[in-house]
């Protein structure tokens, strides 16, 4: 590159009218050649920037970076199942409250013939009905008290026969 | 995408996000760090990356975010060093890079780390990567003109500077 060109670059250069490839020329001849000792600030500008566009990372930088990415995925992967179990526990446990409230609403249904807006009705329109029906429930009441009583007599008689036997056991010991 | 077209296609990309993290925050386990950020936020998001158009561009403009993330918590914690109002950051601080640069390199280095946060990234997007304006528009989300005012900046605050250094040994 002759002075005139290099002069004519830098003064594009500066004025940031270079473009791209041109710059590249600058920076080929300013890095790979012996330059005038007024160019040389300006040479040294371009190889430092020549130099910073070599530094790279170190070798084991992929490996690094591809652990993390399997540990993001495990991570993620994890997230999802917990997701997952969280809504099969609510899915289950709403299930259960709607089986729950269908029935309770067949029993209601059910009990509608006794119960009518959650109120006890009568089961008889006419009261002399409703007092021999409950005359004779508290007969039949009143028969299973007295049979009970009857059997608890005989149980006592029993007692009472055992009793003796035992009087005449001890009576005959003494003799 | 599966994981070997991540491997083949995403991740050679890495060197210039990590060039572009470490200028922003000059520490190389933080770039690296926001790096391997963005890569896992890629994967994470692979079934939207078809409509993106320029996945490169994409991927540094994350990387800009996430290094700005990063640059506001460690202002807010104290622990970020400022400057008279800039950023002074020595990117390739480290001992074996200062050896391999020249003190004329070195110089450099200094005058772009002195730079506005804006003009150094756009000098390192065009100088150092080579992008077009228009990607840098899109990497930075900045219009034509804001790309070329801060480029024009940064480039004659650099070149005065040098002269000087050159002139007058300052």
């Amino acid at each position: 590159m002759d002075s005139k060109r290099l002069d004519e670059l830098l003064a594009k250069y500066w004025n940031c009218q270079t473009t791209l490839e041109e710059e590249q020329e600058l920076r080929r001849y300013l890095t790979e050649n012996d330059v005038p000792d007024d160019v040389m600030p300006v040479a040294s500008l371009f190889r430092y920037f020549e130099q910073q566009g070599k530094m790279a990372v170190q070798n084991d930088f992929d490996r690094t970076v591809m652990q993390k990415v399997v540990q993001a995925n495990r991570a993620r992967s994890g997230k999802l199942k917990a997701l997952v179990s969280y809504s099969l526990r609510i899915a289950a446990g709403v299930a259960v409250l709607v089986a729950a409230i269908v029935l309770v609403r067949q029993e209601l249904r059910k009990s509608d013939s006794v119960a009518v807006n959650g109120e006890l009705v009568d089961t008889f329109d006419d009261p002399k009905e409703a007092f021999k029906e409950t005359k004779r429930a508290l007969e039949m009441i009143s028969k299973g008290f007295g049979r009970a009583e009857q059997q608890a007599k005989k149980i006592n008689t029993f007692n009472e026969a055992q009793e003796k036997i035992q009087r005449q056991l001890n009576k005959n010991k003494e003799l | 995408m599966d994981a070997e077209v991540f491997q083949n296609r995403v991740l050679p990309v890495k060197n210039k996000l990590f060039r572009f993290a470490l200028r922003m925050l000059g520490n190389e386990d933080e770039a690296k760090d926001v790096v391997q950020d963005v890569f896992i936020r890629l994967w994470n998001g692979r079934e939207q990356l078809a409509d993106i158009q320029n996945m490169e561009a994409w991927c540094m403009r994350i990387t800009k975010n996430l290094s700005l993330d990063m640059l506001r918590v460690q202002k807010r914690r104290g622990t970020h060093t400022m400057n008279g109002g800039f950023d002074i950051q020595h990117t390739d601080a480290t001992p074996d890079v200062k050896t391999e640069l020249g003190e004329s390199m070195q110089n450099v280095s200094e005058l772009i780390a002195a730079l506005p946060e804006k003009q150094r990234q756009i000098i390192h997007l065009r100088d150092v990567e080579g992008y077009s304006y228009n990607e840098i528009c899109d990497i930075l989300e900045l219009d034509m003109n804001q790309v070329k005012v801060n480029l024009f900046r940064a480039r004659n605050a650099v070149r005065e500077k040098l002269m000087k250094i050159n002139a007058y040994g300052l």
